[in-house]
């Protein structure tokens, strides 16, 4: 299994001219602690406007200082917005590779299209062409990274031929990912031969039937890139710690936090009459584990929160739903102070993690390879 | 931290509707059922919701009008003006207020589930290449509002949130301020999605003069069988939802 930690950089109210410094300090702190104890990934979403629910609208800068003070760790975009009303894919090209450059070959490339409305109608995109252009923007990047010089003519951009420069030192380019949150999302990633990388906790039945979809689909799919990343990711909360009982409600904490500051944005699904939003991104989960119209979220099966046992305990549950690795949302809005944040990883990588590490890695797809420089264990 | 609502609730519990809790439901087939949304821009959105709620980011109206040719009461129409909200993490509709053209129908929704509700004159018509509403008061107009260019979309893509009620509710021979949560089920025949069009909005009139449109969002026309529930849930207005909701019925 492999791990990583998961980036919103949330900054709660009352703002000060302090404020947003000491929430990125922090996070900075936790990756190069991640690095240390031996995190597979370090992930930053892009998000705009989101008032205190993420300020991270530069993500390749954060991820920039992540690997400036790493060695080991792989940066992760989770996920960049393929919408070109919030940039061009030749923009995403260049400024990944030189990320890709900077980190000595550690960028791994999520890719999205955004699911509320504030972002989507603060860049007056269309939220009818969000998937088609992130169809498009996952084509041609691949492209862009590997030809020396490259031209396109397509619907929702077109460029002569040029030098997209610099070029990723990853050959043939770095892994890509998709962000699964809507249903049918697994399948868009298997058939282009992406990652999964799932932002939404679900049941265990749920996700096992989208893994198992998406484990069938990518065996015969028709990669985008020059190879195929059949890697699936969840998500979860961590909250790792010795007296269980604290464990869980520092844990509960940060979900409940999550959860009502998710569930304030307004998604684009709630708002418009578009099937291109089939459902709310993070919400429904959220949702659907709250017991009453009142209750944030609860403690629900499978989260990993606790003791080193209980946390292992539910990432085993994971693993054995098919799961390569989670993505750990470890601290939202700063509920929970630094130092057990920091504590929490440092237990998680001593009593946990190991239990996790060994083994082979699972077969992958035949007449497929990985790339050396993925990471793969 | 979440954002939690702010609104004093007092001035609005004189004019609030009570509520006489009991197993009811108004079940209404073959109603037209246009929404229009529009963002609002507001320096306080804390003070637009009361405490028990949390407003959304953005604060958004809604514009939601009925249209039966048949029901219980007779023909009617229903005109309500109502507020994107959250009840802890779910998604709600926080009622301003309402205008409807059938008094007996009004009683009815005042009285059961808490429906803030005047008399007005309301008109409800569709085109092929418009669906436009107005709403009149006292003779002047309150609302005109339109949906243009529709295209047909699934009754799945269209989204009507639970109503969020400020009333008087009775039981046990006590009257206490309480929100009162209506569910309604839609059983969609058809649905369209155009362009919102407002031309006329008073939105002192309906009871918030704070609420004034600056974006337009989305506007949708739907035809479907329409079931107000049972109420379920009600919350006390002065605290979070969170800890402030009894549920009143287990259907």
């Amino acid at each position: 299994m492999e791990f990583g930690l998961f980036m919103e950089l949330s900054v709660p109210r009352p703002w000060t001219a302090d404020s947003e410094r000491q929430v990125y300090e922090n996070a900075l702190e936790q990756v190069r602690l991640a690095d240390e104890l031996g995190f597979d990934y370090v992930w930053a979403v892009e998000h705009h406007f989101l008032e205190e629910y993420s300020h991270c609208s530069g993500p390749d800068i954060f991820l920039s200082a992540c690997a400036a003070q790493t060695s080991r760790i792989r940066v992760g975009h989770g996920v960049i917005a393929c919408v070109p009303q919030y940039q061009s894919p030749i923009r995403v090209a260049e400024r990944a590779a030189v990320l890709d450059i900077i980190s000595g070959g550690r960028l791994e490339l999520g890719t999205g299209r955004s699911a509320t409305w504030p972002e989507l109608s603060g860049f007056n995109a269309n939220p009818d062409e969000t998937k088609k252009t992130w169809d498009e923007f996952v084509r041609v990047i691949p492209k862009m990274w590997m030809e020396e010089r490259f031209a396109w003519n397509g619907r929702m951009f077109s460029m002569p031929e040029r030098a997209i420069l610099p070029k990723p030192i990853q050959k043939p380019h770095p892994p890509m990912w998709v962000a699964v949150t809507s249903p049918g999302t697994e399948v868009d990633a298997a058939d282009r031969g992406l990652g999964c990388l799932g932002l939404s906790p679900g049941s265990f039945s749920e996700s096992e039937k989208k893994v198992q979809n998406y484990r069938k689909r990518i065996q015969v799919c028709d990669p985008v890139g020059a190879f195929v990343n059949d890697k699936v990711l969840t998500v979860n909360f961590l909250s790792c710690c010795e007296d269980g009982d604290l464990g869980r409600r520092n844990g509960l904490k940060v979900a409940s936090m999550f959860s009502y500051m998710a569930s304030q944005l307004l998604s684009a699904k709630e708002v418009l009459p578009t099937h291109s939003y089939p459902s709310e991104g993070l919400l429904p989960a959220l949702r659907r584990e709250s017991g009453s119209p009142g209750d944030a979220a609860k403690s629900f099966k499978g989260v990993t929160m606790g003791t080193p046992d209980d946390v292992a305990d539910a990432i085993a549950a994971w693993e054995n739903v098919g799961f390569d690795g989670i993505n750990f949302i470890h601290q939202f809005m700063e509920v929970v102070p630094q130092r057990y944040v920091l504590d929490s990883m440092r237990l998680f990588a001593e009593e946990v993690m190991p239990r996790f590490k060994q083994g082979a890695a699972r077969p992958i797809a035949p007449g497929v390879a990985r790339p050396v420089a993925a990471g793969v264990a | 931290m979440p954002l939690a609502g702010s609104l004093d609730i007092r001035p609005l519990i004189e004019g609030a509707s009570e509520v006489v809790l009991g197993d009811r439901q108004l079940r209404v087939d073959d109603v037209d059922i246009l929404q229009v949304l529009y963002e609002v821009r507001v320096a306080d959105r804390e003070a637009l919701v009361p405490p028990a709620l949390n407003p959304t980011i953005p604060p958004v109206i809604s514009f939601l009008v009925y249209r039966a040719k048949e029901s219980a009461f007779g023909p009617f129409a229903l005109a309500q003006l109502r507020l994107t909200a959250r009840s802890g993490v779910r998604p709600r509709a926080y009622l301003i207020s309402a205008r409807c053209d059938n008094a007996a129908l009004a009683d009815g929704l005042a009285s059961s589930w808490g429906f803030r509700v005047a008399p007005g004159e309301i008109s409800l018509r569709r085109f092929h290449d418009r669906v436009d509403c107005s709403v009149r008061e006292d003779g002047g107009t309150i609302l005109q509002v339109s949906l243009v260019d529709p295209v047909p979309v699934t009754g799945h893509d269209v989204q009507y949130p639970p109503g969020m009620h400020l009333a008087r509710v009775t039981r046990d021979g006590t009257s206490k301020p309480r929100i009162v949560q209506v569910d309604s089920e839609y059983e969609f025949r058809r649905a369209d999605r155009g362009r919102p069009e407002l031309t006329h909005f008073d939105p002192a009139a309906w009871g918030d003069a704070r609420l004034v449109p600056d974006l337009a969002v989305s506007a949708s026309f739907a035809a479907c069988d329409m079931t107000i529930a049972d109420v379920r849930y009600i919350c006390n207005p002065d605290i979070p939802a969170s800890e402030g909701t009894e549920k009143v019925s287990d259907r």
